[in-house]
């Protein structure tokens, strides 16, 4: 028999001693205690989306002011006249790369020589004749040489003044911010007039025309008179020589032209401080003369280690995906998946000691193992390398892949499974032609993960790549895969401690953080949607 | 269906030793005091049974009475499962043991198809499910594949329902479909014997009478066995039935004699819908 509530309802509107359905709750801080539950897991579950929020606003907080100032950096470096110098240097620059050339051609001679039986003085008197060709075409470019060094002092000088004068200006605001007046008044500003400084460089353009003139005249008659070898094999590459020198004589006339038209007034966009950044190919901090952020060579670094990683880790990381979950025993099953997962664990640092006592070692003592000669690359004698590196990362792409890997494996359908046999596949025909191309996209999002994870690893590659910023000369081929290089994670864990706070350095070096957020956050996103497709489509 | 109200008296508990086949038709499956285990668990107990060429035969019983394992015992589908054993008797196809030393179980398996309870075409394409087991026998020729997709796909019915589509997912169609897709891709590779293990069961009425009728235009050239957990579907589309309780065979005969007039009384108290 249900009880009449509409009865007491009516009444007093107090509820029903026999309908108890109300009960006095503990509250804190004026929520009931499953509220208070919810809201602690609910904070919980939040917390990594205000972090990950924060973490991006600081970045971008951080990084946002590096254009502006490499904008400025870059005026500056127009104002003062340094960029009309590094025009005329890189004409001297560029003469030096052609007497290197000569030199190569002059120790392949030697080369030749030792090897058809001649001796060390023997062979320099036959190539007397050559040196004293080289000798003087190392010569011709002595006057242009003397002009730059010229030039760079001054350029130097108004630098330091513009940027001391620079320095007086911020002393003189924070006094007069903290109200020192007095000695805000002691400080003299001496405004440069960079229009009345800049004739100092551009003042030595009729000098620089005329020893330009005398230059090109002393290379043309130069390269009209080539020496003849002591090695006949070798005459193709002086006439190559010839040909180098040709091209190079032919950019003389732009080169000329430039400076005639310099203007050290000419506006600095913002697009040249974005592309100095992202295209520049120069990495070149604390240096006397001018500051380069060029993210390529990091970049590339960054890159070449971690198609090494992947090359190996790739293979690796599937194939033991396969044999797990497809072929192996039990047992084999039990060793295999515990041991995998365990090099994820290692810290790691300890890899990179293992890099730098062992691996290293051990790979270069490879390289120049006779019967391995052949092998493009090697031999090589840079103990800390890309390779040295990437094989590491390679060992911690592979925990990475092979797990989630051998999720995507796991999760094709055992009936598809079930049909091949039935029709009368082997094994292996069942896993390469049904099993792998079920699971692709699992796979294929596996090493996109791995990828990023390789990419992030800072330690490793700090301890073992080498760390010489330039980009791997890759006209060597392969070889540039054994040469040292420096990665966007080490550049920052390296130089992050040495950088004055707000500075362009510092700015400079959260932006190639910000680069590495947006690959990370890149390479997460393609491989959630890669995945999410799959499961559509097994659906 | 008509079935007898109650059992006669007469009538009592006896498992035949040997079931042959009637009306003299060929011999092509004997299973000869069939014991098999999964672990330590023994699943199969003294199966003795003869199944004749070219003929429906359904598998009946109560769920988990082995009839399942007993049919992916003839194309050795339990291999795949780890710790499953035969531990006595045999089972000869054309007098071969499939259980011999030297039988390579991939080519056992060319020679008896399986149609699965759910269907399972490949994430592929129509023509690559069709294909497949010929490609894996190294079939490279474009025309002789073209042919045989089509003869598979008449065979299967599906013809005229997908010839447009050939190159187009195999999951796009539905359920009845991909069922006869799977029993084309089973027919291309030519099998003697065509297993079923409840091919209709998650098949509507009327996918599951197409499949039927698919069945009586298949058993002209392959020997069938399905396993079918209804009684309708044994009595309409079987020649013979055999009906299985805890992991023995209690009685095989012809359809007619076993729906209408089944020996045992546990037969007739399963066909009746009494338990199971």
């Amino acid at each position: 028999m249900p009880p009449d509530h509409t009865a007491a309802a009516d009444n007093t509107g107090t509820p029903s001693p026999i309908f108890a359905i109300q009960k006095a709750r503990t509250r804190f801080f004026g929520l009931t205690f499953d509220e208070t539950i919810r809201v602690f897991f609910g904070g919980n579950a939040f917390v990594a989306v205000i972090v990950l929020a924060l973490i991006t606003f600081f970045l971008f907080r951080e990084g946002s002011q590096f254009f502006g100032q490499n904008r400025d950096s870059l005026r500056t470096y127009r104002l003062a006249g340094l960029e009309y110098v590094d025009i005329i240097r890189q004409q001297e620059e560029d003469h030096t790369a052609l007497t290197r050339y000569l030199f190569d051609i002059r120790l392949k001679a030697v080369v030749k020589l030792t090897e058809e039986g001649v001796d060390a003085a023997e062979a320099k008197r036959r190539l007397a004749k050559f040196d004293d060709y080289a000798e003087r075409y190392g010569d011709t470019i002595v006057p242009v040489r003397g002009l730059v060094s010229e030039l760079t002092e001054v350029a130097t000088d108004i630098k330091t003044r513009y940027n001391e004068n620079e320095d007086y200006k911020v002393a003189r605001q924070q006094f007069l911010a903290s109200g020192m007046k007095a000695e805000a008044e002691a400080i003299v500003v001496k405004n440069l007039d960079f229009s009345r400084e800049i004739l100092a460089i551009t003042g030595t353009f009729p000098a620089y025309e005329q020893i330009n003139t005398e230059y090109a005249e002393a290379l043309k008659a130069a390269i009209a008179e080539l020496p003849v070898l002591p090695v006949p094999e070798l005459q193709p590459r002086l006439e190559r020589f010839r040909e180098l020198n040709r091209e190079y004589l032919a950019t003389f006339p732009t080169r000329t032209e430039l400076l005639k038209n310099w203007n050290n007034n000419a506006p600095v966009g913002w697009s040249e401080s974005f592309t100095q950044f992202i295209f520049g190919t120069r990495w070149l901090t604390a240096s006397f003369w001018q500051d380069w952020y060029g993210i390529i060579p990091l970049f590339v670094g960054s890159l070449m280690i971690s198609a090494i990683a992947l090359f190996i880790a790739v293979p690796l990381g599937v194939g033991a995906a396969i044999y797990v979950n497809q072929i192996a025993t039990p047992q084999e099953q039990k060793l295999i998946k515990p041991a995998i997962e365990f090099i994820s664990a290692i810290p790691s640092v300890v890899l990179g000691f293992f890099g730098i006592a062992v691996l290293g070692q051990a790979l270069r003592a490879l390289s120049q193992w006779e019967a391995l000669s052949w092998v493009p690359g090697f031999p090589y004698s840079e103990r800390l390398n890309a390779l040295t590196a990437g094989c590491l990362l390679a060992l911690i792409a592979v925990p990475t892949i092979f797990t989630l890997a051998e999720d995507a494996i796991n999760n094709v359908p055992r009936a598809f499974k079930e049909a091949s046999f039935a029709l009368g596949a082997s094994r292996m025909q069942t896993i390469v032609r049904i099993i792998v191309p079920a699971a692709l996209s699992g796979i294929v999002s596996a090493v996109l993960l791995g990828l990023g994870r390789v990419m992030g690893e800072t330690m490793v590659v700090l301890l073992c790549a080498g760390n010489r910023i330039a980009i791997p000369d890759f006209t060597a081929g392969i070889t540039a895969f054994v040469q040292p290089v420096h990665t966007m994670t080490g550049i920052i864990a390296q130089e992050m401690g040495e950088v004055v706070r707000g500075g362009i350095h510092y700015r400079a070096l959260f932006v190639v953080g910000l680069v590495l957020f947006f690959i990370a956050l890149l390479l997460n996103f393609l491989a959630q949607k890669i995945v999410r497709k799959y499961r559509i489509s097994i659906g | 269906m008509d079935t007898p109200a109650a059992t006669p008296a007469s009538r009592t508990f006896n498992v035949p030793a040997t079931a042959s086949a009637a009306d003299g038709a060929q011999t092509l499956i004997e299973i000869d005091s069939f014991d098999f285990y999964y672990g330590a668990k023994q699943a199969l107990f003294d199966i003795n049974l003869r199944l004749a060429d070219k003929r429906v035969t359904a598998f009946i019983g109560p769920s988990g009475c082995g009839k399942s394992t007993l049919l992916r015992c003839l194309n050795r589908m339990n291999d795949l499962i780890d710790g499953t054993s035969v531990k006595r008797g045999n089972v000869k196809i054309r007098g071969i043991d499939i259980y011999g030393r030297d039988v390579d179980s991939i080519e056992l398996r060319k020679r008896v198809g399986m149609v699965f309870q759910k269907s399972n075409p490949f994430p592929k394409s129509i023509y690559e499910n069709i294909t497949y087991g010929l490609r894996i026998q190294g079939v490279k020729s474009k025309a002789r594949l073209d042919e045989v997709v089509e003869k598979s796909l008449r065979g299967a019915a599906l013809w005229d329902e997908v010839k447009d589509r050939l190159h187009e997912s195999g999951l796009g169609l539905s359920g009845g479909q991909q069922q006869r897709l799977c029993i084309a891709r089973t027919i291309a590779v030519e099998p003697e014997v065509i297993l079923m293990d409840e091919p209709c069961s998650a098949l509507d009425p009327i996918a599951t009478a197409k499949v039927e009728e698919l069945i009586h235009e298949l058993k002209k050239q392959f020997t069938i066995i399905i396993v079918t957990h209804s009684m309708q579907q044994a009595a309409r589309c079987s020649d013979q039935t055999a009906f299985f309780y805890m992991g023995k065979l209690v009685e095989f005969g012809e359809t007619r004699d076993i729906f209408m007039n089944p020996k045992n009384p546990q037969t007739e108290a399963y066909v009746s819908g009494r338990f199971g």
